[in-house]
């Protein structure tokens, strides 16, 4: 009976703290999430051109080949990709 | 002849399996675990080494099982963490006095225990490889998506039910501190079971922790059990997208990359204030994380900490933690009730998740599907991968990958911090 007591005791205190830890670290990512946004903003990348834009979107050929190797492995060469984009 | 063919018989390992067949059960077992890891891919990674362990460990006369060191009393004199061998002899001194096997060198036992105790007692039992491993799961860990999902997060700690659930039913067949490693299995962490095992019961080390992997390696059949029979089609039918649309997250992110580097560092402030039984854990895990984070200047940590730091940490780990389960620690009623508590820890968690959902869709506008609750488990990012293969067999357009993640992850650190509180309270 003690041991059930002890347990259901510790039940009780485990929860609560998980609960609390928990509760306390989504507000303080929400704090965070406010001060970085108040004092460390991201500095606005200029607008790339259209051009760039494009250019960005090639992937590299080597990346390229290890993501078709990849896909090989794993599908046992049943699948590759036909189209890969950097999104 | 005779003699000489008595000599190779004694040599050999084969009369002491004709004396104690238990031996052949515990190989058996180690080829069926190999089977699981090799064939079936269930948690290779550990699986295997584990496996590997188990079968090395339970060849007579092969010395490479763990002694476990247990407080002994000889004609009313109580030692402390003496070693007892299989045939019931104990480790002495010269002068036939038990060692303590923490107040000897560990050059001493490697020579008279053999090398795999030598790494048991300086790398496990030490409980230096849990959160070195957990160095590298932190370093492999993206906070992403629980940054961008924040209130999801809670579910990291209703999935800690089965924890607590299982410690009361399992406090009445077992001691407690048996009962909270037991428990713990419920976190679906495997360093963080194997962690408070070592503090509260080292002696159930290898049940415990070949419970905790094999049930991590059946997240994919557990979490559809549970789901079947806690959840409606409705309920999994909730499109959190569509639920977004309706009730936007005003939140805005001006610099995710500070973000992520300040959030391991607050985060394990604010725990190792609240359980400072935890930081080893959640201590590590940031700090695994934050090399990450931090990019290219510590890319070169980084990749030690994800890569050869923590496989190795794995191998030794696995090995060690197989080599436990010898037949005086493995064959025996206890490992039955772990096996059974530990898949009622699991199941209970996933369950605890899923009230906690359907509890809070009660109470608000925006609903959120019960998947995210049933992944508060630690297994990352297996957990999340399952629910969102079965959300997609409900509606085909309802990707909650990126939900469940986020109560996936705060999982980690909700496990840890209910071992914190269990070696806290127990040990």
């Amino acid at each position: 009976m003690e041991k059930l007591f002890d347990s259901l005791q510790l039940m009780v205190i485990g929860l609560t703290t998980v609960f609390s830890v928990l509760l306390l670290v989504i507000y303080l990512g929400k704090g965070l999430i406010a001060l970085v946004n108040k004092f460390a903003p991201e500095e606005e990348k200029p607008k790339a051109v259209a051009n760039n834009v494009s250019a960005s979107n090639v992937v590299d050929p080597n990346v390229a080949q290890a993501i078709n190797m990849a896909i090989s492995q794993l599908t046992a060469g049943k699948s590759q990709a036909t189209k890969i984009e950097r999104i | 002849m005779v003699e000489i063919l008595e000599k190779i018989y004694s040599m050999t390992a084969i009369g002491n399996f004709v004396e104690h067949p238990q031996y052949i059960i515990m190989i058996l077992l180690a080829f069926v675990l190999l089977y699981l890891g090799i064939k079936k891919e269930y948690e290779p990674l550990l699986l295997v080494p584990i496996a590997f362990g188990v079968l090395i460990a339970n060849f007579p006369g092969g010395g490479m099982g763990v002694y476990a060191a247990l407080d002994t009393t000889i004609d009313g004199v109580l030692y402390h963490n003496a070693i007892t061998f299989p045939d019931g002899s104990l480790w002495c001194d010269a002068n036939g006095i038990p060692y303590n096997i923490y107040e000897v060198g560990l050059p001493l036992i490697a020579h008279d225990l053999g090398i795999i105790n030598y790494l048991y007692y300086a790398l496990i039992k030490s409980g230096l490889l849990p959160p070195i491993i957990f160095m590298g799961v932190g370093a492999l860990t993206d906070f992403g998506p629980m940054l961008r999902n924040l209130k999801l997060a809670i579910f990291g700690a209703g999935a800690q039910f089965g924890i607590f659930a299982v410690l009361l039913v399992a406090s009445q067949f077992f001691e407690m501190e048996e009962a909270g490693s037991l428990a713990i299995i419920g976190g679906a962490d495997g360093p963080t079971a194997i962690f408070t095992t070592l503090k509260l019961a080292p002696h159930m080390l290898g049940p415990i922790a070949i419970a905790a992997y094999s049930y991590m390696a059946l997240v994919p059949v557990i979490i559809p059990l549970v789901v079947k029979l806690t959840c409606s089609e409705k309920d999994l039918k909730i499109n959190m997208r569509e639920q977004d649309k309706l009730f936007p997250n005003k939140q805005e992110f001006k610099n995710m990359r500070v973000l992520k580097i300040l959030f391991p560092i607050a985060v394990t402030t604010i725990v190792a204030i609240i359980v400072p039984d935890a930081v080893a854990l959640v201590g590590m895990l940031m700090f695994g994380n934050l090399l990450k984070e931090i990019g290219s200047n510590t890319s070169r940590l980084f990749n030690a900490a994800s890569n050869g730091i923590m496989n190795a940490a794995t191998i030794f780990l696995g090995l060690c933690v197989g080599a436990t389960m010898t037949v005086d620690a493995f064959l025996n009623l206890k490992t039955i009730g772990i096996v059974a508590g530990g898949f009622l820890a699991f199941g209970f968690s996933i369950f605890g998740g899923i009230l906690l959902v359907k509890i809070m869709n009660r109470f608000s506008k925006k609903k959120i599907n019960p998947l995210i609750g049933a992944t508060g488990l630690s297994a990352v990012p297996m957990a999340s991968r399952v629910a969102n293969e079965i959300a997609l067999k409900y509606d085909p357009r309802n990707h909650v990958l990126n939900y469940c993640m986020s109560s996936n992850v705060a999982g980690v650190i909700g496990s840890a911090v209910a071992a914190g509180i269990l070696i806290k309270f127990l040990g």
